[in-house]
């Protein structure tokens, strides 16, 4: 809630009536003064009926059956409302912000900080309106006096035991408690004795704590146990005594921890990495998306010249909701490790030596066109956007080959329909699936964001989940059915007992992981899985629940734009490797004499086999193309500049092709952008999710060729993936914990 | 008074030697009062006031509380020649400007051990290498480095 | 001279605060663990066999997708095995049979001060210090049963037989002042806790001993010309028949 907004209504009162009346005759009348026109406007108005307020926050009114609607008047506005909203709801449709510690939308109701107090006629105590729900004709009072006082009263005993230290509080700024005692608050407080003190819990290297500041609100009590689904933190003791804790020396065991931060209205809970860093109002912030994982929770970088200082989830109702990973949240400071930042040339005698752009392109392009076209392979890394894959597809097609990919799509995917591997019913509409079959893939290392869906489904509906793979970590419950494809045999011929769990279900949803696409027997397993959504109804008009869980940000914009390897072979008998950020390649694959040229942000595990090195900008530093697992389309924006003499990906690659003389036909993001329109048409749509038009090709030829070897686990550290997390200090940490535990 | 003054001068000739006196003169910067009115001023207030207190480069403070109240505290620069406000010390000051009645050597003890620096005098137009700059300003000679990344290192192979 | 200042100044404003900070206090434990020999999650801890049949009994009251509501009972009967304290392994333990996670029970133990969370001698004394027994002389009572065992509030003596707390009303404010003496030297089965009204610092140092060497008393009032909470020496008023109301005719009806 902003000061802004606060301190308007505040005021509101005395400036709401007068511009009314105002306003409303501008509409119906040509503005000329005559003394008539005057005189009736001087007549009070029979019956004024005020305008509706816009809703607080865009908040929307869904009626799920119109019968249901009741309406109640909030400060004399009558609102239409559905049954079975709480008071503070009603009062945000009709455009009145209540203030509010404990009360969050996503979270249960606790109703134990009492800020949002209103005054409900005929009732003879101020209601705490967020847990009261609203009943038909009810005339709530937010500005009354009685409202008023209430409010400051319960400001007054909340800032009693608070600490006065906003000047050294990291949520200083931004901080809920801050901005509503300014609006809400009295200037004055009578508490004269000795504040209380906490001793502050040791939470991991994430989260901060400062205990003192705890206004009990229980928020992140309640995150804990809902949305991370690990019930670690609970409210001890009691009276001026109580606090949070985890009592027993424990640390928050989540991969979601870090949202506690954002839901903390105070300083009680902050960033560890971000402490003392910077004040809020001094970062430049930049709406763009997160590429960890294939989800693409939406973030805004923070950031402050030419560094990154924090990253913050951003509202996206169908991706992410309000939470992101703590991957997403804390690996930022591998982008300001590791970087390249000069051409460099490997000379004679194995060592690196910078060099200009002008030399490294010429090398590069002079190795090419001595190789046999059919000896160049180009590799996209699992960060590539998609405009520069479409320029290094270009580029090698240009020079003769076609054997271009991204990392982790294994050989000869299917590529040709877009429903064979995307998430068809979409991350949100896993909400309305009752079970839940998990096939090679551990969501909560995989996708946090997808689990934390998943998470949320079973908790509010029981959903079923069944879980072939090697034994996970789970967070809510789950059958773990086998381990590898004999299970999954079972189940497409009938014979497991999960079917009938599958034969029941309304919406059931089948979630394949992408890690089965490495393996040689996918298109078996793939087969198996057609069978099961065969039989079971997960493909229906109404229904797609074959679900195929992406691992990489670049994964499905390369599956669209035919990314894909012809052939295991070709990196074998491979004479010149363009890296484009791919670290994960096998190099001892890589013949000895290949020429390998590394094109990407930060010295990984590709630089060490690499000939060249071109320096390249990093997902914050570029405009860049990526659909997510369920193909929604969005693009990263520049936050912050790039380091050293490194360039945009696609650049390199344009000024590659000219000097090696095959220029490339485009020169700006536009251009590049009606080229891949040409290509995949859904990937310029931005911030939009293209559904497969195909459902999957139902091929009802049914093998038992799989090898019987277990399926795998994809993700052994869930901190630790890619380039840049793979060179964040704060992610080693946790890693370190992680195998610790 | 002015014979006090001139019987007080007689006797230090007579103590001293004439090169002595004049050496002395010189160094207390009588002469300099020939062409400064400003120093002629403080030196005759000097005159029978309480010498309070000297400060590290060797400024005289002095106070006389007989005289107009608001007045009765001054220093005598050390620097005869080229004296400004700045060579008063951060100790001193407030004295100086009765904020405090507390003097510089007692203030003094008040001073932040782990980061208090020392005072410097502001040396603006007598050249730039005199001049203060801030640790990121760019003619800082030990300027910070503001890169924010850090680079990969071609260590081995 | 000024820095001399600001520190005697320090000074006394500390020793301002000092008297009440000393004398102010909350439950009997801190509200986190610290893990030390005798109390930490690695020790084991189980129902012995016969409060197993307790706590199946217990379950049985609630449904059986209510399980945690047995929270309560289980820690109490936990307390009285484990000699009148819950290490945390015992809350651990609990927490599995109600099958909730272990913070849900530490959630509940610490918010009851009759949960102990350390240590208690096998008599745990608790003296009541709300206000009728305060005005009556609680503080008194406590001073000497301190003084007498020579202890702490909250410490447990050497000999490991008593310990003193505080409780908060117990409703026996017409016989304040008042103490409760929680006997755990029986295990759960010859748990009592027992009520000693009408106390003078004088007969809960008596009570004391009495309990020292493993004597009975009856509890109740400890004044001998009271009869449970009867006025001193017997009824004064109300000794007739009782009057039929004046407003309506009885036998009318």
């Amino acid at each position: 809630m902003g000061l802004g907004m606060l301190a308007s209504r505040v005021m509101r009162p005395t400036a709401s009536k007068l511009p009314r009346n105002l306003l409303s005759h501008f509409h119906i009348r040509p503005i000329v003064s005559t003394p008539e026109s005057s005189a009736a406007q001087a007549q009070p108005e029979p019956e004024p009926t005020p305008p509706p307020r816009a809703p607080v926050a865009g908040a929307r009114v869904h009626f799920k059956n119109p019968d249901d609607a009741i309406e109640v008047f909030v400060d004399g506005y009558p609102v239409k409302i559905p049954k079975g909203m709480t008071v503070l709801q009603a009062c945000e449709v009709a455009g009145v912000d209540i203030p509010r510690f404990c009360y969050h939308s996503r979270l249960s109701i606790a109703g134990n900080c009492r800020m949002c107090l209103v005054e409900v006629e005929k009732s003879p105590k101020p209601v705490a309106s967020c847990a009261m729900p609203a009943l038909p004709g009810m005339k709530i009072k937010t500005d009354t006096p009685v409202a008023k006082k209430a409010r400051e009263g319960v400001m007054e005993f909340l800032l009693m035991n608070h600490p006065l230290d906003c000047p050294i509080c990291d949520q200083g700024g931004e901080c809920d408690l801050q901005d509503q005692s300014m609006a809400f608050g009295s200037d004055r407080g009578r508490f004269t004795e000795m504040k209380r003190s906490v001793v502050d819990k040791n939470l991991g290297p994430l989260v901060k704590t400062v205990m003192t500041r705890c206004i009990q609100c229980t928020r992140c009590v309640r995150f804990a146990t809902e949305v991370a689904g690990v019930q670690d933190l609970g409210m001890l003791g009691r009276g001026s005594g109580e606090e949070i804790g985890t009592y027993v020396e424990k640390l928050m065991t989540s991969e979601l921890s870090g949202n506690v931060i954002d839901i903390c209205p105070v300083g009680a809970l902050t960033s560890k990495p971000f402490a003392f860093k910077a004040r809020n109002w001094e970062l430049k912030g930049t709406e763009t998306i997160d590429v960890t994982d294939a989800v693409g929770s939406n973030i805004r970088i923070d950031s402050r010249g030419p560094e990154v200082l924090r990253i913050l989830p951003r509202l996206n109702e169908d991706i992410n909701e309000e939470w992101i990973s703590d991957k997403t949240r804390f690996f930022y400071d591998g982008l300001k490790r590791q970087r390249l930042n000069d051409p460099m040339i490997r000379g004679a005698d194995g060592r690196f030596k910078a060099v200009s752009w002008r030399d490294a392109l010429a090398v590069v392009a002079e190795v090419a066109h001595q190789t046999k076209p059919e000896e160049i392979v180009g590799i996209a890394g699992q960060l590539s956007d998609a405009e520069s894959m479409m320029a290094l597809k270009d580029f090698l097609n240009k020079m003769g080959s076609n054997n271009v990919w991204c990392e982790g799509n294994g050989v000869n995917t299917d590529a040709d329909l877009r429903s064979g591997y995307l998430m068809n019913s979409g991350i949100a509409g896993l909400e309305k699936a009752d079970v839940f079959l998990l096939v090679g893939t551990q969501p909560r290392v995989e996708a946090a964001m997808v689990n934390a869906r998943i998470q949320k489904t079973v908790r509010a509906t029981q959903a079923k989940v069944g879980y072939i793979g090697p034994a996970a970590d789970f967070n809510y419950d789950h059958q773990h059915l086998g381990i590898g494809p004999q299970t999954l045999i079972e189940i497409a011929e009938g014979r497991h007992p999960f079917c009938s769990a599958l034969l029941n279900a309304k919406n059931p949803a089948i979630i394949v992981g992408a890690g089965l696409f490495e393996r040689k027997d996918k298109d078996a397993i793939f087969s198996a899985v057609e069978t099961i959504s065969k039989y079971a109804k997960v493909v229906r008009p109404d229904w797609n629940g074959f679900n195929v869980l992406l691992l990489n940000a670049a994964q499905a914009a390369a599956l669209d734009l035919g990314l894909v390897p012809e052939s295991g072979k070709s990196i074998e008998s491979a004479k010149f490797v363009y890296l484009m950020g791919a670290d994960d390649v096998n190099m001892e694959k890589v013949p000895v004499d290949a020429f390998v040229v590394y094109q990407g942000h930060h010295g990984d595990r590709g630089v060490y086999r690499a000939n060249v090195i071109l320096p390249a900008a990093a997902f914050s530093e570029k405009e860049g193309t990526y659909e997510n697992t369920e193909g929604c389309v969005q693009q990263t924006l520049p936050a912050v500049p790039t380091v050293g003499d490194a360039r945009d990906d696609w650049k390199i690659i344009r000024a590659l092709s000219e000097v090696a003389g095959v220029r490339l036909p485009y020169d700006s993001l536009g251009a590049i952008r009606s080229r891949i329109k040409t290509v995949a048409p859904n990937l310029v749509h931005m911030d939009e999710r293209e559904p497969a038009t195909f459902s999957a090709s139902l091929k009802p030829d049914f093998s038992h060729k799989m090898s019987l070897t277990a399926f795998g686990s994809t993700i052994e550290n869930f901190y630790m993936t890619d380039s840049i997390t793979r060179a964040s200090k704060i992610m080693a940490q946790c890693s370190a914990l992680l195998l610790k535990k | 008074m002015a014979s006090s003054v001139v019987k007080n001068a007689l006797k230090a000739i007579r103590e001293r030697g004439l090169g002595n006196f004049f050496r002395e003169l010189k160094e207390e910067g009588y002469l300099n009062c020939l062409s400064d009115g400003n120093l002629l001023q403080t030196k005759i207030h000097n005159i029978g006031a309480k010498l309070v207190g000297v400060d590290k480069v060797g400024n005289r403070y002095y106070e006389k509380l007989d005289i107009q109240y608001g007045r009765h505290r001054w220093v005598e620069y050390a620097e005869k020649g080229r004296y400004n406000a700045s060579q008063v010390p951060a100790e001193w000051h407030g004295w100086l400007h009765y904020i405090t009645d507390n003097t510089g050597d007692e203030l003094l003890m008040l001073k932040p051990k782990r980061y208090g620096i020392e005072h410097k005098e502001n040396f603006s137009g007598e050249g730039e290498e005199l001049i203060y700059h801030s640790k990121g300003h760019a003619l800082n000679p030990g300027q910070r480095n503001w890169t924010r990344y850090q680079p990969w290192e071609p260590t081995k192979a | 001279m000024l820095a001399r200042l600001a520190a005697n100044r320090l000074l006394e404003i500390r020793q301002l605060f000092r008297q009440p900070l000393s004398s102010r206090s909350f439950s009997t434990a801190l509200n986190y663990h610290l893990d030390s020999p005798d109390n930490n999650p690695d020790l084991q801890w189980e129902f012995s066999d016969v409060n197993k049949e307790k706590a199946k009994e217990i379950l049985s009251h609630y449904p059986s997708n209510y399980k945690q509501s047995a929270v309560i009972p289980l820690l109490d009967l936990a307390q009285q095995q484990h000699g009148g304290w819950l290490p945390v392994s015992a809350m651990n333990a609990v927490a599995k049979v109600i099958e909730v996670a272990p913070i849900r029970v530490y959630e509940v133990a610490t918010f009851y001060s009759m949960f102990n969370r350390s240590k208690v001698g096998k008599y745990h004394l608790l003296v009541c210090g709300t206000t009728p027994c305060m005005i009556r002389g609680s503080r008194e009572i406590e001073d000497a049963l301190l003084k007498h065992l020579g202890v702490k509030r909250n410490e447990v003596t050497k000999d490991g037989l008593f310990s003193v707390g505080e409780m908060e009303c117990m409703g026996c404010c017409v016989n304040a002042p008042m103490i409760t003496v929680a006997d755990y030297s029986n295990g759960s089965e010859g748990y009592t806790y027992n009520y000693y009204e009408d106390v003078t610092p004088k007969r809960v140092v008596e009570i004391v001993e009495t309990l020292r060497r493993g004597e009975k008393l009856p509890p109740g009032t400890q004044n001998p010309q009271r009869i449970r909470c009867g006025p001193e020496g017997g009824n004064t008023t109300l000794l007739s028949e009782p009057k039929p109301p004046p407003c309506r005719d009885l036998d009318a009806c």
